[in-house]
């Protein structure tokens, strides 16, 4: 098995695409979690305080999709740089595996720990 | 004679590229993009001590109030407002005329970019700490 250039079909306009879809929804998510996380110095630090904004569960929803966008976007953004280079093809493979298991991974983490309140 | 190696010779070449400012800007995106993507696993993974309980989490953050990582999030943020406000251009330049004045908006995103991150750095050391600006700096080194 093998990655390798596929015709236009895998051209990549997709993943262009939503790497910018995903990149100004992260924006404003980003602008929030700034302003709510260092409003004061208690708000991302003191468990009591993520225990009550946790107990909403629209802030759980909004969490979870945060840690979602940021990973793929995140990982999206390394495959990208990784394809500016040339490596022999079963490189390919596992760097892209390993993108994968390390999305998932810490994707299911990240949820697991908006879903424990 | 002395041959260079493939990975030299594209050492050396990305050296001698001459680099405008969107070249400049595009780098800089990739870096800050590689360090945040590195920066989200190892935050998703500190979180998990929300798991454990009120007392491994509380222990865990006052380590992050110290100065030196309180310093060191402000040069995370530092990364954070660069790649947000050079994603914001590259929207502008795909998705509008912005190819047009690519360079005018990084110039932009550079001023805007370093007032927000020394009103950051104001809001942290001087609104958000017991300790002023001066020994935060000096207990870093």
């Amino acid at each position: 098995m093998s990655y390798k250039y596929t015709g236009s079909r895998g051209s990549g306009s997709m993943s262009w695409f939503l790497q910018r879809i995903s990149g100004i929804v992260l924006v404003f998510v980003m602008v929030g979690h700034f302003t709510l996380m260092h409003y004061n110095p208690e708000m991302g630090h003191l468990y009591d305080r993520v225990y009550e904004r946790m107990q909403n569960p629209y802030y759980q929803m909004l969490q979870i999709a945060f840690v979602v966008l940021a990973l793929y976007h995140g990982l999206q953004g390394v495959w990208n740089v990784y394809r500016d280079f040339k490596f022999p093809s079963w490189l390919n493979m596992a760097v892209l595996s390993l993108l994968i298991v390390a999305g998932v991974g810490f994707g299911a983490l990240g949820i697991a720990n908006i879903l424990h309140f | 004679m002395y041959q260079k190696s493939p990975t030299q010779e594209w050492a050396s070449s990305v050296v001698r590229y001459k680099k405008f400012p969107g070249s400049w800007a595009w780098l800089l995106h990739r870096i800050t993009g590689l360090g945040l993507t590195a920066y989200v696993l190892v935050h998703i993974n500190t979180l998990a001590s929300l798991q454990e309980g009120p007392e491994a989490f509380n222990a865990k953050m006052q380590v992050f109030m110290q100065p030196h990582w309180i310093f060191a999030a402000w040069i995370l943020f530092g990364l954070v407002i660069y790649h947000t406000l050079n994603g914001i251009r590259i929207v502008i330049i795909d998705f509008g005329k912005g190819a047009k004045y690519h360079k005018q908006l990084l110039y932009g995103a550079v001023v805007i970019g370093l007032i927000v991150f020394l009103w950051m750095g104001y809001i942290m050391f001087f609104v958000h700490t017991d300790h002023d600006f001066l020994s935060n700096i000096v207990s870093f080194f």
